[in-house]
């Protein structure tokens, strides 16, 4: 009986062993695939690694556009309860009709983005209503900490990062990166284990030449002048003449780049490198120069300007205010029109185009933003009967200001052309120099001499009996050229009475440069004259700056040696 | 001492027996606190990740605070943002780098504001 009932034992052990070994067989050998990929499915779960955008920075380091990790939320239409309460609910925690969330989930699927980029309150209150079938990622927001400061330099990105305007747009290869997937295991409960590995990485950040103080300063008064003579546009460019560095540009309308998309478009537009405009008597820059690289002109050589006008091509140009006999020198400085259409003539078409694209009139400045435009001056073939009388006072020409204020930049820093430029280097996240842009080309176009010669003539602008008066600074010498253009109208294609450009382009201080710039101020109402419209806005932004950089004024002590008593 | 034998032996297999069960939980024991080491580098791992993202936007906050715009306000008072007087600004001659230098404002010819 005892042996009967080991062997139905044996035999049930034995079977279901070979039960167990049949399933393991099934398990690990026939399904294994199927259950394999099962299972990681359940306990792998594969991640996007977070890719940041480097940051951008001032030239001292201050922080200008920063990323921020804010949570998106997502609906996976298969979990989400459309008919109940739950969509209301989220409609009202994120300010919205529910009607509205509802047109952006469909019915079939299982992603869909019902919020991007929610700050974290808003985040919150959501989690909070712990509604089935909505999720939270986390996503990268630029974040542009000085709102609209600079906007036109720092550009702006759209809602999944991707670069449209400025800096961001020109330099995106080197401020975005890859990222690529990280595997990370999890539990049944949905616990994560640590992947072991970063799960986010930054591109690289870049060092700008812009300084936020002067950039700041610059702006203030910019809003100030747009105010005062309810001006349509303005911009404002201030470079170091030396070395081409921008310090700061602004241009008015403005923007913020944090709500950059729905900016309006004319705000949008960096004028200072993609707007052209007559420039006028700022212009005479380019006879002033020529005839003196050229020996044609002394300072001193007379003009007898006191009719007050001249015919050319059967057009009769007049001086603003009737002179008398000047000198070269006080063409310039009282800016007659007249003397200067007879300075041209004595110079000939050729020379003043050729001067004009020594100057970098009509040529990009490569500056590293999106959008330069090359400006306009016609060769001298075709070139009409009335252009002598119109060149050579800044008519019949396109430039922007930025070409402009290189080439004034030319006499500030003893006649090179530089190569103006807004970023500084470039860094990588571990704090290596990937790109440096500190010692860029200088070209030389002009003698020291003859820089130095209209140097002079240009100082004379500023002081008593020039058009530039307003623009002197306390305690330093400026150098500079007042400009009043009228612009053409669209309608009638002729110039506008009412209508004008009044600029201002000089540097400070006038004997050793630190800081040259243009301010140009479009459509003014009241006054129209630069030296009444621009210089005044000049004057005030490099008061402040010569502040800020702690340029001694040119009365102020020298130092002494120290005396040690015994 | 063939007696001896078969206790040393029975000795011998007792603690094998035991020496595998310990072994066997002994592993189970070091791969579990394995897994509690790893949740809780994982549970680490968000609450940096978390931190980042809140010093972020810390840092995002003081350098909005810090602009020069707002440093200019009313409210920032008479500590805001204040330009330095050029009154008081001096040429020093930066070639002459190991001589000490003295600058005294009594001597300036200058009527100060």
């Amino acid at each position: 009986m005892n042996k009967k009932r080991a062997v139905i034992l044996n035999t049930v052990v034995i079977f279901s062993f070979f039960l167990v070994s049949l399933r393991l067989v099934d398990l690990m050998v026939v399904n294994h695939k199927r259950f394999y990929d099962s299972a990681q499915k359940q306990y792998i779960k594969v991640e996007d690694i977070q890719v940041r955008r480097g940051i951008i920075v001032d030239r001292r380091g201050r922080e200008l556009a920063l990323n921020l990790d804010l949570d998106s939320i997502y609906a996976d239409p298969k979990h989400l309860d459309r008919e109940g309460n739950d969509v209301k609910r989220l409609a009202s925690a994120i300010a919205r009709e529910p009607k509205a969330v509802l047109a952006k989930i469909p019915d079939k699927g299982r992603f869909i983005w019902v919020e991007r980029k929610l700050d974290p309150e808003t985040a919150e209150k959501i989690r909070a209503l712990k509604i089935e079938g909505l999720g939270f990622l986390p996503e990268a927001k630029r974040f542009y900490p000085k709102a609209d400061l600079a906007s036109h330099i720092l550009g702006f990105v759209g809602i999944d990062n991707q670069a449209l305007e400025g800096i961001e747009l020109k330099f995106d290869k080197y401020l975005k990166t890859s990222g690529g997937k990280v595997t990370v295991e999890r539990d049944a409960g949905g616990r994560t284990l640590s992947p072991g590995v970063n799960t986010e990485v930054k591109g690289n950040n870049i060092v700008l030449t812009i300084d936020e103080a002067l950039q700041r300063i610059v702006e203030k008064e910019l809003d100030k002048a747009m105010a005062h003579w309810k001006a349509a546009a303005a911009s404002v460019i201030m470079m170091d003449p030396l070395t081409g560095e921008i310090l700061a540009l602004a241009n008015r309308p403005a923007y913020d780049p944090n709500r950059g998309g729905s900016a309006a478009a004319s705000a949008k537009r960096d004028r200072a490198i993609t707007d052209l405009y007559e420039p006028g008597s700022t212009f005479k820059i380019v006879i002033g120069v020529a005839s003196l690289e050229e020996k044609i002109l002394r300072p001193n050589t007379l003009f007898d300007v006191s009719r007050g006008s001249i015919e050319v091509g059967g057009k009769n140009i007049r001086d603003a205010h009737k002179h008398g006999v000047l000198t070269f020198k006080e063409v310039i400085q009282k800016s007659s029109n007249v003397g200067s259409i007879m300075i041209g003539m004595k110079l000939g078409k050729d020379r003043v185009y050729k001067y004009a694209k020594l100057l970098g009139i009509g040529e990009k400045t490569g500056i590293d933003l999106p959008g330069e435009v090359t400006g306009w001056i016609p060769r001298p073939e075709r070139w009409s009967s009335t252009s002598v009388g119109a060149i050579p006072i800044g008519q019949e020409v396109a430039v922007t200001p930025l070409q402009m204020l290189r080439a004034y930049s030319a006499i500030a820093n003893g006649g090179s052309l530089v190569s103006p430029h807004v970023v500084s280097e470039i860094i990588s996240p571990r704090g290596e120099v990937v790109a440096s842009f500190k010692n860029k080309d200088m070209n030389r176009i002009i003698s020291a001499k003859t820089a130095e010669t209209f140097k002079d003539i240009l100082k004379s602008v500023v002081e008593e009996g020039g058009t530039g008066t307003s623009a002197s600074v306390d305690g330093n010498a400026v150098a500079g050229k007042t400009g009043t253009a009228q612009i053409i109208d669209p309608r009638t294609k002729r110039y506008s009475k009412e209508k004008y450009v009044s600029s201002f382009v000089g540097f400070v201080p006038a004997d050793s440069p630190r800081i040259a710039m243009i301010v140009v101020v479009y459509e003014p109402k009241g006054q129209i004259y630069g030296g009444a419209v621009a210089a005044p806005v000049f004057r005030d932004i490099a008061g402040q700056a010569l502040s800020y950089l702690n340029i001694p004024r040119e009365d102020s002590l020298r130092e002494e040696p120290y005396l040690v008593l015994k | 001492m063939k007696r001896k034998h078969r206790v040393l032996s029975s000795i011998f297999r007792f603690f094998l027996v035991v020496f595998l069960i310990a072994g066997v939980f002994g592993l189970v024991y070091l791969r579990s606190n394995y897994l509690k080491l790893e949740y809780c580098l994982g549970d680490l791992e968000k609450k940096r990740i978390s931190a980042l993202r809140e010093r972020k936007m810390l840092i995002a906050e003081k350098t909005s605070l810090l602009s020069f715009a707002k440093l200019e306000t009313p409210q920032a008072g008479a500590d805001g943002f204040v330009l330095p007087d050029r009154i008081k600004v001096i040429h020093i001659d930066k070639q002459k780098k190991y001589m000490p230098y003295k600058a005294s404002l009594e001597r300036r010819q200058l009527s100060e504001p």
